[in-house]
């Protein structure tokens, strides 16, 4: 989902460019001294194994093909705050040196794949890991999968909801209509979120039986001393992370609410439609209604999860006592 | 003052297996001292060790005679030129001449150009200098890091298997490079006939030091090697042959160089001609033993 | 979302730098180049009048001819980018009509050029070191060089595995639900990131051996000369227009 310039609307993809700055600046600085100090060939290699591991394409099936992305892999590797670094130095490589994203749009770019995705993947791993990982004997596969799908499939929303507000906000000059960006988007990547869950459970399947290390001095080399204390402080990081990805999708939410609706309304009246053709018609009734319907599925999602896992990780803990 | 100096290093591995046992060494100014084992001996180690890579660890470095530690590791480490196993971890810049003069710019040393020029030079890669590195071939890119080492101007050399994975004609460039150079260097291999070429002595490393001496003691001590996984050097094993035939060869050589020297003895002492004894052996009873003599272009058959 | 069809399988990773040095843009300050393209894609992407985008679009194509790059790169990386573009022109010719698809798409690749200009006519390490010189932070660059250093180095190591792999006749599997394939894949990618992870620490120790502290730099530094003051000047002019057309013609 590398957006190209002249895309997004340009008020959609200022927002994108604060909030990913933002973002990415304050885990530097939070980050910062850890990376220099000895990490920074980590990061950098990993940042460069997974964007070679992005060129290894699977079938979809029909002769086409699509790619690992590889966020929540980063965050599983490396933490949170490295796969945001991490993934962002990807991003930016794609589109400086591949032409594969714009530089107006690596704003709203970076945010979907180097943050949001990292930090979906990286809050249900972390949430869902130690409910699942004694219970049943493929619960660390389930869980890696689960953190893989999610984080693909929140930042393919998190897109369809830059694109559709951008159609409307600019009353039908950028962006992509909602009936065709939502289920394009998230039809797609509900298919590819499986590819890239397969993937990285096999990936970490396979580190784990080839160097282990890797999954344990990585972490724990890596991750601040804070987060290896009691599950409980993971636990409220990791809801932070996701409450996080809320955060940032809603300027969107207020942008639509705000400018959104009227410009659809002239989309609709500068689409000069004939009175009563009821296929052309039908999607802008819903069009305007899109953007909720994507918000509260998401946001219902998320409430679903966190309450679900909430649950579980109460019941476990009452179980251990 | 010594150049380098170990007493009884010990370093263990995370997992708690130890890596090097009791290793103590002195090289003074200008000795070429090689450490040869198998895989897996901790040469590798040993020089990262001694690069300050590797702490805590237990014994004494001294580097130019001061004690390392974590503290100073970086400091006393401008002493050193480690020389990677895999050149593409230690080359960084676009082109040769930038990442030759990487090292001088971080350390902030004087006069950059000169010493990019001396160390393309003193490897024998003007020609590259504008090249990118990462199209060149490997033994190519050895020598880009050797010269970014060179141009630092280390004391001390620490070299990690430098002809591994070189062809043979490189390989050859390679020991003859390292075999004129006139500095401190300690060598890092299990290409032992490369280490006969270039040093004066050698120490036998398997975690701990197995034997150590100049490199004709060494190869003397053909099972101390064998029992580590080694194996003398082709040259020794054919005078050995030779010895076992009837020559007498004053010691085994361990390189060509050392061969043609031992050869040069044997015809001098002969009267300048080589003997070569065939022995033709029939087992059967009563059967014949027919030497064949042979002499440049004159025979004779004896029969016995 | 990259959608490639499975007969071009490319491992190989060919930065687009590779023509830098024929380009005519070879030799200008990165920095120069960076702000002159920056400030002309910021522009065109605010048109929304498709006279005026076109004229961008004949700006870009004028970029590209005076660049002399090889027509043959522009159009594959141009090719590359098309798929998204075409996307939302479609969902525009459903919903917006022709004009305003057709203007989407004369403002996207207007930007997408100048964008492979720049990349092509710059070598990777200057380009982030002017980005550098920009004041981006160090952190940022240094990471974006190196990474883009062992990102080469790995693709190799990639292409030699799986040329090994095809010759053991796996050819990419046929859909999702080939688990086979997604095991191979898998296990390759597994294998480039213990690589990858492996050098970590080497990399670390190699910087060091040769003094890194914190910055990656160039050595000898371009100075602002006349023809960079000049490209950036055009460019700005450039984007000037544009935006004064836009604007007036809206009001």
């Amino acid at each position: 989902m590398h957006i190209p310039d002249g895309l997004m609307d340009p008020l959609v993809a200022a927002i994108g460019w604060i909030e990913f700055l933002l973002v990415l600046g304050a885990v530097m600085i939070v980050s910062g001294r850890r990376i220099r100090e000895r990490n920074l060939p980590r990061v950098a290699l990993l940042s460069a194994g997974i964007f070679v591991a992005q060129i290894l394409n699977f079938p979809v099936g029909g002769g086409t093909t699509g790619h690992l992305i590889g966020a929540a892999l980063f965050a599983i590797l490396a933490g949170p705050a490295l796969a945001v670094i991490g993934m962002s130095v990807v991003i930016i490589i794609q589109a400086l040196m591949f032409g594969d994203g714009g530089v107006t749009a690596l704003g709203l770019n970076a945010l979907n794949m180097a943050v949001i995705a990292p930090l979906m993947g990286w809050g249900v791993y972390s949430l869902v890991d130690p409910v699942l990982v004694n219970r049943t004997r493929l619960g660390r596969s389930l869980s890696i999968a689960l953190a893989a799908w999610a984080s693909v499939f929140v930042a393919a929303a998190s897109c369809a909801a830059e694109l559709l507000v951008s159609y409307a906000v600019s009353a039908g000059n950028y962006g992509i209509a909602a009936p065709i960006s939502v289920p394009a988007m998230l039809g797609y990547h509900v298919v590819i979120g499986i590819g890239e869950a397969a993937i990285t459970v096999g990936l970490v399947a396979y580190l784990a039986s080839v160097a282990p290390d890797l999954l344990t001095t990585a972490k724990t080399g890596m991750v601040a001393a804070g987060t290896k204390s009691i599950l409980k402080s993971d636990t409220v990081k990791a809801a932070v992370a996701i409450v996080l990805i809320f955060v940032l999708v809603l300027p969107l939410y207020i942008l639509y609410a705000s400018a959104g609706r009227d410009g659809l309304e002239q989309v609709v009246a500068e689409a000069d439609l004939e009175e009563g053709s009821p296929v052309l018609n039908a999607p802008f009734s819903y069009g305007k209604n899109y953007f909720e319907t994507l918000l509260g599925g998401i946001l219902g999602f998320l409430a679903v999860t966190l309450s679900a896992l909430g649950l579980l990780r109460l019941l476990k803990w009452r179980g251990a006592r | 003052m010594k150049h380098l100096e170990l007493r009884d290093v010990e370093f263990h591995y995370e997992d708690g297996t130890k890596a090097l046992n009791g290793v103590s060494m002195a090289l003074e100014e200008g000795d070429k001292v090689a450490i040869i084992g198998p895989n897996g001996a901790g040469k590798s180690t040993l020089l990262h060790l001694i690069a300050g890579f590797r702490t805590p660890f237990s014994g004494e470095v001294r580097i130019g005679g001061k004690l390392l530690d974590h503290r100073n590791a970086d400091l006393l480490r401008k002493d050193l030129g480690l020389l990677f196993q895999d050149p593409d971890d230690q080359i960084f810049m676009p082109t040769v001449e930038e990442d030759v003069a990487f090292g001088p710019r971080n350390l902030k040393l004087e006069d950059i150009e000169g010493r990019v020029a001396n160390g393309l030079r003193s490897t024998g890669i003007e020609a590259l200098a504008k090249r990118r590195p990462h199209r060149l071939s490997y033994g190519m890119k050895k020598r880009v890091a050797l010269a970014g080492i060179m141009a630092m101007d280390p004391k001390v050399l620490l070299l990690d298997e430098p002809t591994s994975g070189l062809d043979p004609r490189s390989r050859t460039e390679l020991i003859k490079l390292l075999k004129s150079m006139n500095r401190t260097m300690l060598i890092a291999t299990h290409d032992i006939e490369a280490a006969a070429e270039i040093v004066d002595r050698a120490i036998v490393l398997n975690v701990g030091v197995v034997t150590e001496g100049t490199m004709k003691e060494l190869v003397t001590a053909k099972d101390v090697l064998e029992n580590i996984g080694l194996e003398v050097p082709p040259v020794s094993k054919l005078f050995g042959v030779l010895d076992a035939m009837g020559y007498e060869v004053e010691s085994l050589p361990v390189s060509m160089d050392q061969a043609v020297e031992e050869l040069t003895k044997v015809i001098d002492r002969e009267g300048k001609h080589l003997h070569a004894h065939i022995h033709e052996h029939d087992h059967t009873k009563g059967g014949k033993h027919v030497h064949e003599h042979s002499r440049g272009r004159k025979e004779e058959s004896v029969v016995e | 979302m990259r959608i490639e069809h499975m007969s071009s399988r490319r491992f190989v990773v060919k930065p687009l730098d590779e023509h830098a040095e024929c380009s005519r843009f070879g030799g200008l300050d990165a920095r120069a180049k960076l702000v002159g393209v920056l400030v002309f894609v910021v522009a065109s992407a605010l048109l929304t009048r498709q006279d005026i985008v076109f004229v961008s679009l004949a700006m870009s194509l004028v970029l590209v001819g005076a660049s002399a790059l090889p027509i043959r790169h522009v159009a594959k990386l141009y090719l590359g980018a098309l798929p998204f573009i075409l996307l939302a022109s479609l969902s525009f010719f459903l919903f917006s009509g022709v004009e305003k698809g057709v203007t989407m798409w004369a403002r996207a690749s207007a930007c997408v050029l100048a964008l492979i200009v720049l990349a092509s006519s710059t070598q990777t390490f200057e380009l982030f070191s002017g980005l550098r010189r920009l004041r981006v932070p160090a952190m940022l660059t240094t990471l974006l060089m190196l990474s883009h250093k062992y990102i080469v180095v790995l693709s190799d190591e990639l292409s030699r595995m799986t040329l090994a792999r095809r010759a053991r006749a796996f050819s990419g599997g046929r859909n999702l639900l080939d688990r086979y394939a997604l095991k191979v894949i898998s296990f390759t990618a597994g294998m480039v990131l213990v690589r990858s992870s492996e050098r970590a620490d080497r990399v670390y120790e190699g910087l060091k051996a040769k003094g890194f502290e914190k910055d990656l730099t160039g050595w000898r530094t371009s100075v602002l000369g006349v023809s960079d003051i000049a490209f950036v000047m055009a460019f700005v002019a450039a984007s000037a227009v544009l935006l004064v057309l836009q604007t007036e013609v809206i009001a």
